[in-house]
């Protein structure tokens, strides 16, 4: 049930709490009552935030999208990639799952990843369950204007390294 | 072992005294750190911060999208996609608990005036590196990147690096790559995108410098400050 990364953390936890014993001040206080704010403000919202992203997700016309990713599509895809992306308000499973419908519609690479791109970047659940209240709306703002072109540079510098291994295959070998 | 404290531990452990007696309401730092659980006040403000406008917004949004996902495909497909959510909720679970159990005690032992200073207003582009490497090799999923942010953001780190480690989490954490995109993308498509995304946090974390958008420290919600 649990990968590689839960036990990273598990011996992280584990290190931490040796060095918060040596400690000379009573720390663990502090840090229950961090624990506790932080759940408070989290588990709630997640309740709901992952209901309503399991119905966002299921309600996307992920087939009808793929259509528009394919080859020839160019700078336009681009575009259609990057707001499909701001879309799927829900965790990589459906991503990931989305992004291999787009593969198999014929989506061209660069697409896809803009499409990852802008899912990481702007997932609407990530945005709600765990920016806003941890970070409030002045750091989500200061940070979505930050990478609004990241996607977009993404496809771009994909497309012209698949156009550089496309060249070396035709001249190459 | 305690006795054997750095110079600028100390400072740093002064701080952290003053920290529990503010929240203890103790003016001597003496207690022993857990007198806020019997304050009736602050369990009051712990309900409404957990019951708040946004947890309404998020129950009126998710009812709206299930209605909708009832008129298009029936009782049979709503009742799937609870049982899914409730499946990943559980899941979630332990890996939160877990998440904000290291963040709350990164927050008491890290030296976080150190910290700030390796990604601060004067780390100039090795801040934004360091920020984006330490992003990258963040263990976890978003509780821990984001607890960790909190931490990092209430330590006066500088906004750009703040950006750039969100962003490289975000573009090119090991452990998303690992578990998600070689598995389901293959090897040459997930590193395809790991090198085009290279750069990219550090451009974030440029950009986040130069735009005109106020953030400081006193923006950030109540509890995390």
């Amino acid at each position: 049930m649990f990968g590689v990364g839960f036990y990273a953390m598990l011996t992280v936890l584990a290190g931490l709490m040796v060095t918060a014993f040596r400690a000379p001040d009573p720390v663990f206080g502090v840090a229950l009552k961090r624990w506790i704010e932080q759940f408070a403000v989290l588990v709630p919202r997640m309740f709901c935030a992952l209901i309503a992203a399991g119905f966002c997700a299921k309600l996307l016309p992920a087939e009808w999208i793929s259509g528009l990713l394919g080859e020839g599509s160019g700078f336009f895809g681009l575009i259609i990639a990057f707001l499909a992306g701001l879309l799927v308000p829900a965790g990589p499973v459906i991503c990931f799952s989305i992004a291999a419908v787009f593969v198999k519609a014929g989506a061209t690479p660069a697409a896809v990843i803009t499409f990852i791109t802008s899912w990481s970047l702007f997932g609407a659940h990530r945005l709600f369950i765990y920016e806003l209240p941890l970070l409030g709306f002045n750091f989500a703002r200061l940070r979505m204007v930050s990478v609004l072109p990241v996607p977009i540079i993404a496809g771009i510098a994909a497309t012209a390294i698949s156009l550089i291994i496309t060249i070396e295959m035709l001249t190459g070998r | 072992m305690a006795d054997q404290q750095k110079p600028q531990d100390t400072q740093h452990s002064r701080q952290r005294a003053n920290e529990i007696a503010t929240i203890s309401g103790t003016s001597g730092g003496a207690g022993s750190g857990f007198e806020f659980l019997g304050n009736s006040a602050w369990w009051l403000d712990i309900l409404s911060a957990a019951f708040g406008r946004g947890f309404f917004g998020f129950m009126a949004f998710a009812i709206l999208v299930s209605i909708v996902c009832y008129l298009i495909y029936g009782m049979a497909a709503v009742q799937a996609v609870l049982i899914e959510d409730m499946t990943l909720l559980v899941n979630m679970m332990p890996r939160l608990v877990l998440a904000l159990s290291v963040a709350s005690l990164l927050w008491v032992v890290l030296p976080r005036d150190r910290m700030a200073r390796l990604v601060g207003k004067e780390s100039g582009l090795r801040g934004l590196i360091i920020a984006a490497v330490a992003g990258t090799i963040t263990p976890g999923g978003p509780s821990s990147a984001y607890a960790l942010l909190a931490i990092l953001a209430a330590a006066k780190a500088d906004r750009g690096a703040l950006v750039a480690y969100i962003t490289a989490w975000a573009l090119l954490g090991f452990q998303r790559i690992l578990i998600w995109d070689m598995p389901f993308m293959g090897a040459e498509f997930s590193m395809v995108r790991f090198v085009v995304s290279m750069p990219l946090p550090i451009l974030a974390g440029l950009i986040a410098r130069h735009i005109p958008i106020r953030f400081d420290t006193s923006q950030l919600p109540k509890g995390v400050r």
